[in-house]
Parts: C-alpha cells; sequence; structure tokens
C-alpha cells in the first residue's frame, strides 16, 4: 500500500510538468546566472598615465605596470582631461610622472626624492590594493636605482591545494536552497489543493492509514529532491566548472536528512493554510528568508551578532554548513555532529508539529 | 438480519450552533435510504458522522453492527463513500486512481469493471479533469464501490447535473442497488427521493421531521389529493365545499375548480352523484397527489428551496 501511493505520488509529481518544471528550474537560474559572472575574477583596472618625462625610466615604469596581471594601462596626454575623467568615475587611476624623471634621479647628490602622483577615487573598494600595489612597484624600483641591498623579503607559500571558487561555495547552497523550497512550497501547496478538493476527506473515508498516507509523501518527495541534488550539481559541475571535492553520496545524505525537516513544515504549512494561495504565501514567507539567512549566497558570519546565533539553529543553517563541509573539504558527513543534532532536534519538533496540525478536512 | 445503519440520539455541536440534534433512525439492509431535506439541514453532518469522517458531539452510530467510533477501520472497509462535491488526483487516469483506492482496501473490485458498470471504459485513460460532470460524479461512483461495500453513501450525487444527466445517473444508482447493496443517499430534490428511496427521512433545521416511505409520508399529509374539475360550462359553485373528503375549494383564472381532499376516492363518487343531480358536463377531472414537496411544506412551513 504504502509502495502503490508513493509510486502514485511520483507519478502525479512527474505529470504536474509546469510545477516540476519551476521546481527544477528555480535553483538552475541560480546556478546559471552565478555561473555565468565571473564573481572569483576582480575587475580588470583602468589606469592611465601621463608621462611627462619621456624617458628611459617613466617607459621601463609604464612597461612593467602594463605588464601587470588585470592592470589596463593606457597612455594619454591631456593631463587635465584625465584628472576629470578620473573624478567622473570613468576611469579608476591616473598616475602622472614628472618631467625629467631619469634626469633627476641621476643628478648626483640629489637626495630629495621625486613625486610621482596617483589620483584616485577615495570611494573605490580597491584603492587600497592598487597603491599597495603601484607602491610596491615604486620601492623596488627605488631599490635598483640605489642599490639599496634586500634586507628582508616576504617567501608567500599558497598551502591551499584546491583552487576554491565562490561558485564552488554557492553549489551546494543552491542544492540545499532548491530542496528546500521546493519541499516546503511544493508539498504545502499538494496539501492545501488536497484538502481544498477534498481529496484528503475522500482518503479519510478509506482504511488507509494516516501514517501510511504521510510515508508515503514523504517517500516520493525525498526521491525527488535526490534526483533535484543530481540535477543542480551537475549543471554546476559540467556547465560551470563547480567542483565537489568531497563525496558526493555523503552529500545526498544529507539531503534527505534535512528535507524530513522540510517536509514536515511543508505539512504544516499545508495544514495551517486556508487555500493553496495563502500555503503558497506562507511557504515563501519561510523559505524565502531561511535561503538569505541561512547563508546561500554569502557566509552568514557576516551577520550582526545575536543574529548570526539565532540563524545557526535554522534547519537550513546545518544543512549548507555540512554539505559545503562536505562539498569543499572533503569531509564525511558524520564529523558534523552539531550540525546534524541540530537536524534531527527540528525533525522530532517537526514531526510532532505536524502531525498535530494536519487535518483531513 | 444486522441493520445496514442504526443511529441512536445523534448529536453535533459546533460551539453554540447545533448542526444535528438528537436524531435517531434506521436503514435495514437491502434499502435505498434518503435524507431529505434544504442546504444546511444537517444532512451531510449526519452522513459524515455515519461514515467515521467526523466524530459526534453525543449519541451512537452503527453501521452493519460495528460501532463507526470504536471500530472505525472495519466499518470502513464495508462501505463505500461518495463526497459531496469532491475532486480526484488531476493527474492520475481513471483507472490509476481506482487501482491507487483499492489497495488501500483489503478487496477490491477490478476497476475495468468498475468503470463498465458506470459507462466510463472509453474514459479509461482520461483524466477526471477531461470529464463531463455528469461523468464526474459517475466517477465518483464508481470509486466508492471500488472496495465491492455492502453500504454505499451518496451524498447529493446529481446536484448541479442536468436534468438528463440526473435521470442517467438515477439509473446508475438502482443498478447498484440491484447488486444487493444498502445505498444511503442525500438530496435535495423531492422527486429524486421518491424516484429511488424506499424510505425517506425528511430533515430540516437538524432535526428529522418524519421518516416513512415517500408514499405513506403523502398519504399521511391531511389534504394528500387534489381534484381539478372544469365543467363544459360554467361551473355551479355551491355545495362543492361539503362534497365527501373534500377540506378547501379553490377557483383558477381559468375557471377551474380545486378540490383538496382527504379522501381522493369517496370525493369523486360525490362529485359525480353532484354533477348529475345538477345536470352539469363535466369536461375534465384530474386527481394531482401531493408530492414529497407538499409534505416538507406541511411538515415545516416552509418550502424545500427557498
Amino acid at each position: 500500500m504504502l509502495l502503490a501511493l508513493t509510486l502514485a505520488n511520483l507519478k502525479m509529481i512527474l505529470r504536474n510538468r509546469q510545477a516540476l518544471f519551476w521546481a527544477m528550474a528555480f535553483p538552475l537560474i541560480f546556478v546559471t546566472i552565478f555561473g555565468l559572472f565571473r564573481l572569483d575574477q576582480p575587475p580588470t583596472i583602468n589606469l592611465l598615465v601621463v608621462d611627462h618625462a619621456q624617458d628611459s625610466l617613466s617607459t621601463a615604469l609604464v612597461k612593467n605596470l602594463a605588464g601587470l596581471e588585470r592592470f589596463e594601462v593606457a597612455e594619454v596626454q591631456d593631463e587635465e582631461r584625465a584628472r576629470r575623467d578620473v573624478q567622473d568615475g570613468e576611469v579608476g587611476y591616473l598616475l602622472v610622472i614628472p618631467e625629467g624623471l631619469a634626469e633627476k634621479l641621476a643628478t648626483p647628490g640629489g637626495n630629495q626624492p621625486v613625486p610621482i602622483e596617483l589620483v584616485y577615487d577615495r570611494g573605490s573598494q580597491t584603492a587600497a590594493i592598487i597603491i599597495g600595489t603601484i607602491q610596491r612597484f615604486v620601492q623596488e624600483t627605488n631599490q635598483q636605482i640605489t642599490h639599496a641591498p634586500t634586507v628582508l623579503e616576504l617567501k608567500a607559500v599558497g598551502v591551499q591545494a584546491k583552487n576554491l571558487t565562490y561558485f564552488d561555495f554557492l553549489l551546494p547552497g543552491f542544492v540545499g536552497m532548491g530542496v528546500m523550497t521546493y519541499a516546503i512550497i511544493g508539498l504545502s501547496s499538494a496539501m492545501a489543493l488536497y484538502r481544498e478538493q477534498k481529496i484528503l476527506k475522500r482518503m479519510l473515508a478509506t482504511p488507509l492509514k494516516v501514517r501510511t498516507f504521510f510515508a508515503a509523501q514523504i517517500m516520493a518527495f525525498l526521491g525527488l529532491s535526490v534526483a533535484q541534488a543530481c540535477i543542480i550539481v551537475a549543471a554546476g559541475v559540467l556547465f560551470f566548472n563547480g567542483h565537489i571535492y568531497g563525496n558526493f553520496l555523503y552529500l545526498l545524505v544529507l539531503v534527505v536528512i534535512a528535507n524530513v525537516v522540510f517536509l514536515n513544515l511543508g505539512f504544516f504549512v499545508g495544514a495551517v493554510a486556508k487555500n493553496v494561495r495563502a500555503a503558497d504565501g506562507m511557504a515563501n514567507a519561510i523559505s524565502m528568508p531561511m535561503m538569505f539567512l541561512s547563508g546561500t549566497f554569502f557566509p552568514k558570519e557576516s551577520l550582526p551578532g545575536v543574529l548570526a546565533d539565532v540563524v545557526e539553529f535554522l534547519p537550513l543553517s546545518p544543512l549548507l554548513d555540512a554539505m559545503r563541509g562536505v562539498a569543499l573539504d572533503g569531509k564525511a558527513f558524520w564529523q558534523y555532529p552539531t550540525e546534524l543534532a541540530i537536524l534531527g532536534g527540528w525533525i522530532v519538533v517537526s514531526s510532532v508539529l505536524a502531525v498535530r496540525v494536519f487535518r483531513f478536512s | 438480519m444486522t441493520e445496514a445503519i442504526e443511529v441512536e440520539g445523534l448529536v453535533k455541536r459546533f460551539g453554540s450552533f447545533t448542526a444535528v440534534d438528537g436524531i435517531s433512525f434506521t436503514v435495514h439492509q437491502g434499502e435505498v435510504f434518503g435524507i431529505l431535506g434544504p442546504n444546511g439541514a444537517g444532512k451531510t453532518t449526519t452522513m459524515e458522522i455515519i461514515e467515521g469522517l467526523q466524530e459526534p458531539t453525543a449519541g451512537q452510530t452503527r453501521v452493519l453492527g460495528m460501532d463507526t467510533h470504536r471500530e472505525r477501520a472495519k466499518v470502513k472497509e464495508r462501505i463505500g463513500v461518495q463526497l459531496q462535491a469532491s475532486a480526484y488526483f488531476e493527474y492520475l487516469t481513471l483507472t490509476e486512481i481506482l487501482n491507487l483506492f483499492g489497495r488501500f482496501y483489503p478487496r477490491h473490485l477490478d476497476p475495468g469493471g468498475l468503470l463498465a458498470k458506470v459507462g466510463l471504459v472509453d474514459k479509461a485513460k482520461a483524466t477526471v479533469g477531461r470529464l463531463s460532470g455528469g461523468q464526474k460524479q459517475r466517477f465518483t461512483i464508481a470509486a466508492a464501490l471500488v472496495n465491492d461495500p455492502e453500504v454505499v453513501f451518496l451524498d447529493e450525487p446529481t446536484t448541479g447535473l442536468d436534468p438528463q444527466a440526473r435521470r442517467n445517473l438515477w439509473e446508475f444508482i438502482q443498478a447498484i442497488h440491484q447488486d444487493g447493496r444498502t445505498i444511503v443517499l442525500t438530496t435535495h430534490y423531492m422527486e429524486e427521493a421518491q424516484l429511488l428511496c424506499q424510505r425517506v427521512a425528511i430533515m430540516d433545521a437538524a432535526k428529522i421531521a418524519a421518516l416513512d416511505t415517500p408514499h405513506d409520508l403523502v398519504r399521511r399529509l391531511p389534504v394528500p389529493y387534489e381534484i381539478r374539475v372544469t365543467a363544459a360550462g360554467s361551473l355551479p359553485q355551491d355545495n362543492l365545499a361539503g362534497l365527501a373528503g373534500v377540506k378547501e375549494v379553490a377557483f383558477d383564472a381559468d375557471g377551474a375548480c380545486r378540490l383538496r381532499s382527504a379522501n381522493a376516492a369517496r370525493t369523486l363518487q360525490a362529485l359525480m352523484a353532484w354533477a348529475s343531480e345538477k345536470g352539469v358536463a363535466l369536461a375534465e377531472v384530474e386527481v394531482v397527489p401531493a408530492n414529497l414537496e407538499d409534505v416538507f411544506l406541511a411538515l415545516t412551513g416552509h418550502q424545500l428551496r427557498d
């Protein structure tokens, strides 16, 4: 009986093409958008150079700057106009090299430093990095000219073996988000519809046990959530160069565990809502804030103090944390006992809640 | 033989509103039993309590000797239920729905046979959304028979159907009855109750106003017949009210006379004697029996449908 009802539920879900399409498309739209934007690569830096010196030293400097990664260097003559462009925000940076650079430096006893002017927009967030880069560059040139010995040397050792991108961070988030929204919105509106159309009451008139009815719904939706997770991950990995470094099966285990909570919430909303529209609205009101707060798109550590602590206990948070641990750090799901405990607590609470409020008519 | 249904002192309150106010009745096995009444009389609530879908505030209901509320699961196995205006799954075919519902029962009938019974074999692979109103109602009846039930509940099976579809559905209901099933149906169509039911409970304002065969309900009226008389010429009006059995005399605009009678046979005899004595040539004599509508009016003081 359970199997027959589960299969029938799956059949109905799969035949409701439109609802199914949107359930799948919603997270995929996010995957596509974030996959297309090259979020990890900082934007190119446009640097204008007004070279009044035009000597060997200045040309060498400009040439070296142009060789830097991400630097788009353009030489211009009109200093006035260049300054205006920076002012208007059309160009990020302007470097003004004074006249007779090499000469001044070559002058013996010329201990006066030669000023090279960098004009930039103070509001720019990348300014500090650019200034640092140019400063270091100028420093090195200083050293070469004065033949000062190198005293300290920075040895940068990259320890991150994997090239983790923002998209890799997002991908488990999309899986969690997709599964959650489909479970809460899909199940709650299905339940509200069944009640509105008296299908639930009709089933109550048969010897079908309430727990069998619940179990069959949950099994069908769990099966679907696994498919959903596979599709989202496949799209991210195949089309947008995303990575899952850990065991994919562990991800699915986490999805299934957390989805029990989301489905219970779906039953709850479906029971509390008076009709399908109300169910839809309520389900959105629950899942949308959770999607943002639990850190689908950005780490939830950036939330203010108390809120960050509260958010830890939303059911989506432990799912995303554990999934990212598996996907990015290659851990096993049982290495997240706190997260699993929170999810376990939610399963208990949400089950009781769902069974308590659920009505057949 | 065990009674199909026994209802004793049934009360159902929703807050301060009393939907069912202490009713009792019995439905015999193999009978078609009607609950006739206007909307809001408490018909559906009564039926749903017997089916085990609602809890009574007080009183007892038994189906085939089993208490509905103590042996709910067993009762559900042996009854078939058609709910008022209920739908079925949108994305399953008729056969799939019948198969699914059949699985809920230990014993179930073959979907093909059920669809054949209600004339929907050619729609076996269609979804409910593709059926007409009448076909939908027929399907819900087929679905109510999926467990080969001994007692079938039909809640307003023909409401919202056109006269043609309604008549068509009556035939199916009669066919189901002929299979030996007990049928309980609610309706607010008196012709439906009169045609289909062996016995009818007239329900109004949460109570049963009367319960009997349609024939006896009508016959027990103080004035169960009306005799309409027209004469070739003008009808003399004297003494008509004094004829045997006549309770009331009224005249229509066209000059026809309506004699409301407690006993049609005696009134007719007296009428004939009166006509020959007066030398009146009667043109038409018509005996119109009262119907359940009149019974309802007489019992409750208001019309069945406002």
